[in-house]
């Protein structure tokens, strides 16, 4: 990745340390060295004395009524020590979901015999083996009474409902449609589309006593998980431990706690012998919800001269039939342009499905499909450049909320990433370039996602050896955690980023919210920072008052650097060497980033617990998002519609990268997500049952290694201080937001053909 | 079926008598009779290579394996990559300083397709490289970094060969 330095400084928040510090510069993943050597401990992978093996039964109707399940063939298999379902198992509290949805029963067992979905979880078998657990749920004999399945939106029968409060309205798009001389109108398509971590969903549940669970669970919220399970069977929030260590991939799917967790959780109590769950791959699309399959229309109305004058969308997403899910078609649509005249609508269409969820970037992922295909479609109607069209576009605030921003380096995004592409060259017109019987096309598209924040939590432990522990409750699904907050926390304490332990993904470690919105580097390096600056002044106070301290009446204040601490100008010790000469065994300091002002515990409890204390793009005076704009090469064999992405350059604004490299990974990341959504993702549905019918990984394709070209990141973004504390912004969820069309708009370019539906196949093609 | 079958295996150079199902996978009886866990399962039915090891010296998956196939047979997982004194291997430690991963979980069997695919003699370009490494599926998106990470570790190869000649 190149890094492009920001010709002016906006502020500086922190001190001097920071910035020349190692936080900001690359350093190898901490948790690099026990992945490679697959010493990282799973969920799945925790050692635990007389485990079980659960395997979840699903239901193999869409919609219906499970009428009796006779269990006397796989009770009397092998190795079976309990099977559950909805006529045997016990009632649990039910509580509102993470989407507001009210529970059906304040009481219930986790099995519905309504079925309203193909894949919903209908039994579970406890064996001592996996091999004698699968076995018997085969022998699981379920009559089922069938009705009627509404498998897609596409079925006649579809009804939509309208979700009010994400309409938005300024201006009169009516009336400015009307008069505007050149307009675009046109609708665009997703389908279904799925997180497909490569670690599989599962869990060890292990109740130590009636009251005392402890859970190794692949989680992106260990509070969240805490919470849910302490109100589900009873227990205190205290009683509940979730052990998390490592997390292979979540994209939004290891959030909230899925029914699975719960099956699990309920048949280690009643055996009272610790369970293990894991999901298998098929089951992965079924027993909780991906992004749901997306519709939107957009009118864009200009001038001749290329000025946007109004924006007219509407987006209708997937839901099930029971509960509501909102895939916020019109997030990006309001953001990207100076659009004086703007309306947006949402609905959502019931259908027999597992209730859809939070996918990388929920909402602003297909949005960005929508409006930045019909943006190049204007660019073709116009005749002008689809890069020049939006550089005359470029909104000098957001006009959504009226707020500025609080950085928006898009304008050096396009400046930046049409110089390394070499964009200049492109012809106009479509179908313009070609290598042999390959038809070459250049599409460009933006991406944007909020700065998203919640308070934070975090420990800081200095040892009486001199070395340093962050301790906290927050999780690295491979995000960097464990890498920046050491970088963070050695900057503050002047220690060498070796001498930090980070220990992370366990409840007793401290509280944290969840890993999502791209939120959790920002709010733990702030976390930290803060909890640092604390233990240094402990230990700078340690120095210079205490009565054994050599450094005593030294100076008037110490500093930190390298391990030692010492006066500005004179003798410096090591930190080691000050403990044991003052006798103290370790300095131990907890901050958290909430708001000021007293509160209960219990209250406190809620930050990390719930969405409570999160604040979404909009804050205060300024409206903070990142962006980027990705430049796109594809090449079209003319004869058989295949596409292949030859080339791609991404510039990026996520204000100040707290390791580069990392973060060009996860950009890389999002970018390769998008291509494998342009051109392979798409789960398919039986219309006459609702099953999924390419449920794996050979029929549900997600980008290989030969799909991926190189690919070149450039940073132009700069310390927003507005934003977040450390001057981060957004970066996990931003470089797939607008990956998707920048390639349709590419194809478009390669072949004069319009293709709104993704993915894009060879059949669009030929 | 279910009669516990006894087999040998060695693993890493080291011995290991067994006794488990036929139907039990290599994949299942490493992570759940032995406490290997550093092999992955990540789909259970060969399509995804996060289980790739190697027996008798070619890449294999453990899930599309049964335990009892592999009877009398050399083993060798991510454990028993590095050298005895701890030492990564070159292609683990190319992987490192690369960043050819993100959540880790694919990365064994990255690690064990990637010391593979450059004895196999297919690392020679970046296309190659690429094709070569197609059966290991990465959500997280690290392929650009593996491919520099397998390019790595096959220069440096090439180079001691040399030395060496």
């Amino acid at each position: 990745m190149t890094i492009i330095e920001p010709t002016t400084k906006r502020g500086d928040a922190s001190d001097g340390a920071m910035v020349r510090g190692t936080l900001g510069s690359i350093h190898v993943r901490a948790d690099g060295p026990a992945k490679i050597r697959g010493e990282a401990t799973y969920a799945l992978e925790h050692r635990i004395d007389g485990l079980l093996h659960c395997v979840l039964v699903q239901s193999t109707i869409g919609a219906g009524r499970v009428v009796s399940i006779d269990r006397s063939a796989t009770e009397a298999s092998p190795g079976v020590r309990l099977v559950l379902d909805a006529f045997n198992a016990a009632q649990v509290k039910w509580i509102p979901d993470y989407w507001g949805n009210a529970p059906a029963k304040d009481y219930d067992t986790p099995f519905p015999t309504e079925i309203t979905f193909n894949g919903q979880a209908i039994a579970a078998v406890v064996a001592d083996t996996p091999e004698q657990a699968r076995e018997a749920a085969a022998r699981l004999a379920v009559v089922y009474e069938e009705a009627p399945v509404r498998a897609t939106f596409d079925a006649e029968d579809t009804q939509t409902r309208p979700v009010d409060m994400m309409a938005k309205d300024w201006g009169d798009p009516d009336a400015a449609l009307a008069e505007a001389p050149v307009v675009v109108d046109a609708a665009y398509e997703t389908p279904r589309e799925y997180h497909m971590a490569l670690e599989p969903h599962g869990l060890i549940a292990h109740w130590e006593d009636d009251d005392r669970l402890t859970l190794y669970e692949s989680t992106q919220w260990i509070d969240g998980t805490a919470n849910w399970f302490a109100q589900q069977f009873e227990i205190p929030f205290e009683n509940i431990r979730v052990v998390s260590p490592y997390v292979g991939g979540g994209f939004g799917s290891k959030g909230f706690v899925l029914p699975h967790s719960i099956v699990a959780v309920m048949a280690a109590r009643q055996l009272r012998r610790p369970v293990k769950l894991a999901l298998q791959r098929s089951q992965h699309f079924t027993a909780f919800g991906a992004r749901p399959a997306t519709r939107q229309s957009l009118k864009i109305g200009a001038t001749e001269d290329g000025r946007i004058v109004a924006i007219d969308h509407q987006g209708t997403n997937e839901t099930a039939v029971d509960k509501a899910f909102v895939e916020q078609l019109g997030s990006v649509t309001a953001l990207l342009y100076a659009v004086p005249n703007f309306r947006s609508r949402q609905s959502i269409a019931p259908v027999h499905t597992v209730l859809p969820g939070a996918f990388r970037a929920p909402g602003k992922t297909p949005s960005a499909v929508g409006i930045e295909c019909a943006i190049d479609e204007l660019a073709g109607k116009l005749g002008i450049d689809p890069l020049e069209l939006r550089r005359r576009n470029e909104a000098d605030h957001d006009f959504d909320s009226g707020l500025p921003w609080s950085s928006r380096r898009l304008m050096a995004c396009y400046d930046t990433g049409a110089a390394a592409f070499g964009w200049s060259g492109r012809p106009l017109e479509p179908r313009s370039m070609r290598d042999g019987h390959q038809l070459i096309g250049w599409g460009m598209a933006v991406g944007t996602h909020p700065v998203i924040s919640s308070p934070g939590e975090a420990r800081v432990r200095i040892l009486s050896d001199g070395t340093v522990e962050v301790l906290s409750s927050a999780i690295d699904m491979g995000t960097g955690t464990y890498t920046i907050l050491a970088q963070t926390a050695a900057d503050v304490l002047g220690v060498p980023v070796e001498m930090v332990d980070v220990k992370l993904g366990d409840s007793t470690l401290g509280h944290a919210p969840v890993a999502g919105g791209s939120q959790l580097a920002n709010l733990m390096v702030g976390a930290v920072y803060k909890t640092a600056v604390a233990a240094r002044e402990e230990l700078i106070a340690l120095g210079l008052t205490d009565p054994n301290s050599p450094l005593r009446d030294q100076a008037n204040t110490l500093t930190l650097s390298e391990g030692r601490i010492g006066t500005p100008r004179g003798a410096t010790m090591s930190i080691a060497q000050l403990m044991a000469a003052t006798g103290r065994s370790e300095i131990d300091v907890t901050r958290d980033t909430l708001p000021d002002g007293e509160r209960p515990p219990e209250e406190r409890l809620k930050y990390f617990t719930s969405m409570a204390g999160m604040e979404g793009g909009v804050r205060g005076e300024v409206s903070r998002h990142s962006f980027c704009a990705h430049f796109v090469e594809v090449r079209v064999d003319e004869d058989f519609g295949t596409v292949r992405v030859s080339r791609v350059v991404t510039a990026v604004d996520a204000g100040r990268l707290y390791n580069p490299k990392l973060a060009d990974s996860q950009f890389k990341g999002g970018i390769i997500m998008g291509i494998g959504m342009a051109l392979l993702e798409e789960g398919v549905t039986d219309p006459r049952n609702g099953r999924m019918l390419n449920a794996n990984f050979a029929d549900y394709l997600v980008a290989t290694n030969a799909d991926v070209p190189e690919i070149d990141i450039h940073s132009v973004g700069e310390p927003d201080y507005d934003a977040t504390p450390l001057g981060g912004k957004a970066v996990g969820e931003l470089a797939i937001v607008g990956m998707a069309p920048a390639i349709a708009n590419a194809v478009y370019h390669a072949t004069g053909k319009r293709v709104r539906r993704l993915p894009i196949t060879m059949e669009n093609l030929l | 079926m279910t009669d516990p079958t006894r087999i040998d295996l060695t693993i890493n150079g080291i011995s290991h008598t067994l006794h488990v199902e036929p139907r039990v996978t290599l994949l299942d009886a490493l992570r759940e009779n032995l406490g290997l866990t550093g092999t992955k399962k990540g789909c259970d039915h060969g399509q995804c290579g996060a289980c790739t090891i190697h027996v008798d010296g070619e890449r294999m998956l453990a899930c599309l394996m049964l335990a009892v196939q592999a009877d009398g047979r050399a083993i060798t997982t991510i454990e028993g990559l590095a050298a005895a004194d701890g030492t990564p291997h070159p292609v683990q430690q190319a992987f490192l300083e690369e960043d050819a991963f993100q959540c880790g979980y694919c990365t064994p069997g990255q690690i064990m397709s990637a010391v593979s695919c450059i004895a196999e003699g297919h690392a020679g370009s970046d296309d190659e490289i690429r094709e070569y490494m197609s059966g290991n599926l990465c959500r997280c998106g690290a392929y650009p970094h593996i491919v520099a990470a397998v390019r790595k570790a096959a220069e440096a190869e090439t180079d001691r060969a040399q030395e060496a000649a």
